[in-house]
C-alpha cells in the first residue's frame, strides 16, 4: 500500500524569466511533518502553491492519495474542483492569520464547515470544541481584534481542522509572533496535525520550527537540494 | 511637502488605471446632476410672480437633499485614494514625511480627481442640457437657455465640489490609519443604542400632530413651509433612528443566518451599522420624500379637481416633475458612491480574499454576502423611510391612493428603478472582487 499522502513529480514553474521551480520530485508519507525550508526567492512558496493546488505547475503533476479512494492529480483539476478539494480536504495556516475581522473566533472556524454544507449549529458545536481544544475556551465570542497574535493563530489551526482536512499546508505560521509564542503555536499545530493522524507541510525560514518537523526540506533557486530523512 | 516628493507620490502606475476611473466617473456623475439641479433651479430664480417663492424654496430643499450623498461619495472616493496609494504612503512615513504631510498628499490627489471628473462632468453637462431644456414647468418647457448656466456658475459649482471632495476626503482619512508598516481602517464602530430610536419615535409623534393641526389652520404656503420644517425635522430624526434599525434588523438576521452568505453578511452590517447607515441614507431621505410630498401632489391634482385653481394645479405638477428629479440624482449618487464603496472594500481586504481563494471559498459566497450586506440595509432604508413618511400623512396618502393612484406608481416606479440601479452598482464591482480572488 501506498503510504504517501502527496507526490510531486517534475515540477516546473515559470514567473517570467524567474524559474520558481525547476524539476522538483517530492514525496509527503501520511501522518509526517515536513518543513520546506529556503531563502527569499527559493521557490518555497511556489512549490507549497502548487502541492496544495493553488497554482498549477508548468509541467509535471502533484498527485493526492486521500484516504480513502482513488487518487487525485490536481494538475489535471480545473479551477473550481481544485477549490473544492482545497476546501473539503485541505486545511491552511498563514503567517496573519487571515481570518474575517467582521465574525467572531468561532464563527470563523465554523464558517468552513458551513461552506461544505454542515449545518450551522452543528458548524458551531465543532468549531467551539476545536477551540477549546486549541486553549481558546471562553474566546469564541471574541471578534479577531480583540485577540492576540498568538490566540488568532490557533483560532487559524482550529480553522484548518475544523472541516477534517487529512493534510494542512501552514505558510510561515510563526512569522509574526514572539519565540515563546511561536513555540506554543507549533504545539498546537502538531498536536493538531500528526497527533491526530494527519500530515503537516510548514513552509518556514525559522530553524527552531523547522527542528520540530520529523523531515525538512531544502530548496535553493527552484530545485529541492535536501530531502532530508523521517524521524 | 516637498513638490518633487508629492509629484512622485500623486503619479499614477498602469496597473491603477481602473481604481482611477472609478472615483472619477463617480464625480463626473455627481458633477453633471449638481450642474444639471442647480440649472433648473436657476431657471426658477428668473420668475418674480407669487409662486417664484415657493419653487425657489423647492428648489433649495432639492439641492440641500443632494449634499448628503454627495458627502459620502466625497469620502468614499477619498478612502479609495488611500487604498490605491497603500504601499508608496507608508513607504513615505517610513522615510519621515508626517502623517499630515501624508494626508495632504491625499487630499491633493482627491482634489485633482475630483477635477478630473468634474471636467467630464461639466462635458456631461453640456450634452445633456438641451434634453433638461425640455423638461415642462408651468406647463411649457424651461428652454436651454434658462437651464444653462453661465460660466461663473459653472466654475462655481465646480468649485464647490471641489471643496466638498476635499472636506470629505479629510474627514474620510479619519477612518484610515497610514502607518509605516501600512493601511489599515480604524476599527472604532461607534456603539448604536436603543434610546435613538425613543427619540425618533416622540419626534414622530409631534410632527405628526404637527401635520394633522396645521393644514386645518392655514392656508397653502402656510401649510407648505410647516410641511418643509416637518420634513427637515424627520430626516434628522431618520438620520438619528437609521443606525439603530440596521443594526437590530441585522441582529436579526445573524440569528437566523443558516448559509455563511448571509451569516457574513449580517456580520458585514453589524461590524458598523453608522457606516452601513452611510452609504444608503441618501436613499432614505429620497424615499422619505417620495411618499411624503407624492401624497401631497397627488392630492393637490385629485381634491380639487375642476374647483382648483390653475395655477394650484400646475404647482402639483411642476413639484412632482422636480420631485422625480431629485429622486433619480439621489439614487445616482447612491450607486456611484455604493461602486466606490465596495471598490475600496475590494482593496482594503485583497490579502484576505486572497487566503479565502486558497482556503478554497468560492467566490460567490463573499459576492452575495456583500451584495446582502449593501441591498438589505437599502431595502430596510427605502421601505422603512417610506413607511415614516406614509405614519406622517397617513390618511392623506389613503386618500391619495384611492383617487390618484397615477403619481404615487410613478413615484413609487422611479423608487424601484433607483434601487435597481444601486444593485447593478453592487454588479459592476464583482469582476474587481474576482481578481482580488485570483491573485496569488
Amino acid at each position: 500500500m501506498n503510504n504517501s499522502v502527496l507526490d510531486a513529480h517534475a515540477l516546473t514553474k515559470t514567473y517570467g524569466e524567474t524559474h520558481a521551480l525547476a524539476g522538483v520530485d517530492l514525496s509527503i508519507a501520511r501522518g509526517e511533518s515536513v518543513a520546506i525550508m529556503g531563502a527569499s526567492g527559493s521557490g518555497k512558496s511556489t512549490l507549497l502553491h502548487v502541492l496544495a493546488g493553488i497554482i498549477v505547475p508548468d509541467t509535471g503533476a502533484v498527485t493526492y492519495h486521500p484516504a480513502t479512494g482513488a487518487p487525485i492529480e490536481l494538475s489535471a483539476l480545473g479551477e473550481s474542483a481544485r477549490s473544492r478539494l482545497r476546501r473539503e480536504r485541505f486545511g491552511f495556516v498563514f503567517q496573519q492569520g487571515l481570518l474575517i475581522p467582521e465574525l467572531t473566533a468561532v464563527e470563523n472556524v465554523a464558517l468552513a464547515s458551513m461552506i461544505n454544507g454542515v449545518k450551522r449549529a452543528d458548524a458551531v458545536t465543532h468549531a467551539a470544541a476545536w477551540l477549546a481544544a486549541l486553549g481558546l475556551a471562553g474566546m469564541e465570542d471574541r471578534r479577531i481584534g480583540e485577540l492576540s497574535g498568538g490566540q488568532a493563530q490557533r483560532v487559524a489551526i482550529a480553522r484548518a481542522q475544523a472541516t477534517g482536512a487529512d493534510l494542512v499546508f501552514a505558510d510561515e505560521p510563526t512569522g509574526a509572533l514572539d519565540s515563546h509564542t511561536s513555540q506554543e503555536v507549533m504545539d498546537a499545530l502538531l498536536w493538531s496535525t500528526t497527533g491526530q493522524g494527519r500530515t503537516l507541510l510548514v513552509v518556514t525560514h525559522d530553524a527552531d520550527v523547522a527542528a520540530r518537523c520529523s523531515r525538512i526540506i531544502a530548496v535553493r533557486d527552484g530545485m529541492v537540494v535536501s530531502a532530508g530523512v523521517s524521524a | 511637502m516637498n513638490p518633487n516628493v508629492l509629484a512622485l507620490l500623486l503619479r499614477p502606475t498602469k496597473e491603477q488605471t481602473g481604481v482611477v476611473v472609478l472615483p472619477v466617473v463617480a464625480f463626473g456623475v455627481v458633477t453633471a446632476l449638481v450642474l444639471t439641479v442647480v440649472g433648473g433651479a436657476q431657471s426658477f430664480w428668473g420668475w418674480t410672480d407669487e409662486f417664484a417663492p415657493l419653487y425657489q424654496a423647492l428648489a433649495a430643499i432639492a439641492l440641500v437633499l443632494l449634499v448628503v450623498p454627495l458627502t459620502t461619495l466625497g469620502g468614499a472616493a477619498a478612502r479609495l485614494s488611500a487604498r490605491r496609494r497603500d504601499e508608496r504612503l507608508s513607504t513615505l512615513r517610513l522615510l519621515g514625511v508626517t502623517p499630515m504631510g501624508v494626508g495632504i498628499a491625499t487630499v491633493i490627489e482627491s482634489v485633482i480627481v475630483a477635477a478630473a471628473g468634474a471636467i467630464a462632468g461639466v462635458l456631461a453637462y453640456l450634452l445633456i442640457s438641451p434634453l433638461i431644456g425640455l423638461i415642462p414647468f408651468r406647463g411649457a418647457a424651461l428652454g436651454l437657455d434658462a437651464v444653462l448656466l453661465r460660466p461663473l456658475g459653472i466654475a462655481a459649482v465646480v468649485g464647490g465640489i471641489l471643496v466638498v471632495a476635499a472636506g470629505s476626503s479629510a474627514l474620510g482619512l479619519r477612518r484610515v490609519i497610514i502607518s509605516p508598516l501600512g493601511v489599515r481602517l480604524r476599527a472604532t464602530a461607534a456603539p448604536v443604542h436603543w434610546i435613538r430610536a425613543v427619540i425618533g419615535i416622540a419626534v414622530i409623534a409631534v410632527a405628526f400632530a404637527v401635520v394633522k393641526v396645521f393644514p386645518a389652520v392655514a392656508g397653502l404656503a402656510v401649510t407648505i413651509a410647516v410641511l418643509a420644517a416637518t420634513f427637515a425635522l424627520a430626516l434628522a430624526v431618520l438620520n438619528l433612528v437609521g443606525p439603530w434599525v440596521l443594526k437590530i434588523t441585522a441582529s436579526r438576521h445573524l440569528r437566523r443566518a443558516q448559509t455563511p452568505e448571509r451569516l457574513l453578511a449580517a456580520r458585514m452590517v453589524l461590524d458598523s451599522p453608522k457606516a452601513a447607515w452611510r452609504q444608503v441614507n441618501g436613499i432614505a431621505m429620497a424615499s422619505f420624500m417620495a411618499v411624503f410630498a407624492g401624497t401631497g401632489v397627488s392630492l393637490i391634482n385629485a381634491i380639487g379637481g375642476e374647483a382648483a385653481a390653475a395655477s394650484d394645479v400646475a404647482l402639483a405638477v411642476d413639484i412632482r416633475t422636480g420631485l422625480i428629479i431629485t429622486l433619480v440624482a439621489s439614487f445616482l449618487m447612491v450607486a456611484a458612491s455604493v461602486g466606490v464603496n465596495q471598490a475600496s472594500a475590494v482593496l482594503d481586504q485583497s490579502e484576505l480574499h486572497q487566503s479565502l481563494h486558497r482556503l478554497g471559498v468560492p467566490v460567490s459566497t463573499v459576492d452575495r454576502a456583500r451584495q446582502r450586506a449593501i441591498m438589505s440595509p437599502l431595502l430596510i432604508t427605502a421601505l422603512g423611510s417610506a413607511l415614516c413618511a406614509a405614519v406622517l400623512v397617513f390618511p392623506l396618502l389613503g386618500i391619495a391612493v384611492i383617487v390618484a393612484p397615477e403619481s404615487l406608481l410613478t413615484i413609487g416606479g422611479v423608487l424601484a428603478l433607483g434601487i435597481g440601479l444601486v444593485w447593478a452598482s453592487t454588479r459592476a464591482t464583482a469582476p474587481l472582487l474576482g481578481r482580488s480572488f485570483r491573485a496569488v
